[in-house]
């Protein structure tokens, strides 16, 4: 065991500061490399034309899925360590909903648009002007949403605690469903195209 | 077989790949070493060295008396003896269930029990599944009842704790209790411990209470 570095104790609070640093850099640079500074190619996901954002996207989360169930089976990480998002279910709900609307209305999601601000794009700038807006707001009304920020509270809920099966059957069921949706936007990027 | 690898083209390469991995993986185990979770040993150490993981009697019953509803007060006793008595405003969790409970990740808790033990150790459980916001009654019951709710001043007091006296008076009578005068070795009333109602809000009692309070801190 000696991952997560962190929290271990390998590097303290200043060189997290770094590490984060050279992280938001890369991916940044790889968000850009995909194409996803450009809105137009992050909106076409929504109209079936360029299925970049699911294909790039899923593709991430299979690699560390299957990065994470390895470095922890052969005991290089410990798992019981790395943070999980509380699951507030309904809150969620809602706030990936807003977020969606958001996309598709401002063509960026708040990484992107970083990216995007990167490169100089002016509608990002507005969007990121947008997003720093909207935070502030928020913050300012949280108390009023406090109650409903913390209901439907499921703990640190994953998958296999959830259907009650072994956690190596969720890896294979995720990388069938990686599989099977790749070929299925396959087929739809070229049904759109024509 | 290899050659036949070699014909695909390089995204098709990685799905065979991840696949293969993902079939491994039905078989590999489960990784989570175990069911166990790390604690920061000195993190706990500092905190109960620096007494920051506890709150006394008279902290608590001040904020009772204020009204502060910014916590939430846990009874660890059995439902038996939480139906006897229980100091007001809190709710009977026993330790086997704590486990199991939810609590916000924001929520100030308050554990006590009869005496300190079984506070702490719920205390050390919740510090453990990583709630930060979590402190235990110094003494437990015992010291609310004996600070509380029958406080006693011997003879010769001082008029200093004389004066004092009367402070702590008003507070044990807000929560019903009876404080006594007179040598230690005298006092073998039976105590009564007090009926499980909350004085009226808002009464007249009330408001000096605050009053004194005041002058006390």
């Amino acid at each position: 065991m000696n991952a997560p570095f962190f929290k271990y104790g390998y590097f303290g609070d200043d060189l997290s500061l770094v590490v984060a640093f050279i992280i938001g850099i890369g991916f940044g640079f790889f968000l850009e490399r995909a194409g996803f500074g450009s809105a137009k190619k992050l909106t076409a996901q929504f109209y079936f034309t360029d299925m970049s954002v699911f294909k790039v996207m899923f593709s991430a989360i299979v690699t560390a899925m299957i990065g994470l169930y390895y470095l922890g089976v052969l005991g290089l990480l410990n798992l019981s360590l790395v943070y999980l998002t509380p699951t507030y279910l309904i809150p969620q709900i809602i706030g990936g909903l807003i977020l969606g609307i958001g996309f598709v209305i401002g063509g960026y999601c708040p990484g992107t648009s970083c990216v995007a601000v990167s490169t100089g794009k002016i509608d990002a700038l507005v969007f990121l002007i947008g997003v720093i807006g909207g935070i502030f707001v928020f913050g300012e009304v949280f108390p009023l949403l406090k109650v409903f920020y913390y209901s439907s509270n499921m703990g640190n809920l994953t998958l296999p605690q959830l259907f009650n099966i072994p956690y190596g059957l969720v890896v294979f069921l995720v990388v069938l469903m990686a599989i099977g949706g790749f070929m299925g936007a396959e087929y739809v990027e070229k049904k759109m195209k024509k | 077989m290899k050659n036949l690898f070699g014909q695909l083209s390089l995204n098709q390469k990685i799905a065979v790949v991840t696949l293969l991995l993902g079939l491994i993986a039905i078989f590999a185990g489960n990784p989570y070493q175990g069911n166990y979770t790390r604690i920061d040993a000195k993190e706990i150490a500092l905190i109960v060295q620096k007494e920051l993981d506890h709150i006394t009697a008279e902290e608590l019953a001040d904020w009772i008396i204020k009204e502060k509803s910014d916590f939430r007060l846990i009874d660890l006793r059995s439902e038996n003896e939480f139906s006897e008595y229980h100091i007001p405003k809190a709710e009977n969790i026993q330790l086997i269930d704590l486990n199991n409970y939810t609590f916000l990740p924001t929520e100030k808790i308050i554990l006590y029990s009869e005496g300190g033990i079984h506070s702490a150790q719920a205390w050390f459980l919740m510090i453990a599944r990583g709630y930060k916001n979590v402190y235990m009654l110094k003494g437990g019951l015992d010291e609310w009842k004996e600070k509380i709710l029958f406080p006693i001043i011997s003879e010769n007091a001082t008029p200093d704790e004389i004066k004092n006296f009367e402070r702590i008076k008003e507070v044990s009578r807000y929560f019903g209790g009876s404080p006594q005068t007179g040598k230690i070795e005298d006092i073998r009333v039976k105590k009564e411990l007090p009926k499980l109602e909350m004085p009226a809000q808002g009464s007249p009692q009330t408001g000096t209470q605050k009053k004194k309070k005041k002058e006390g801190c």
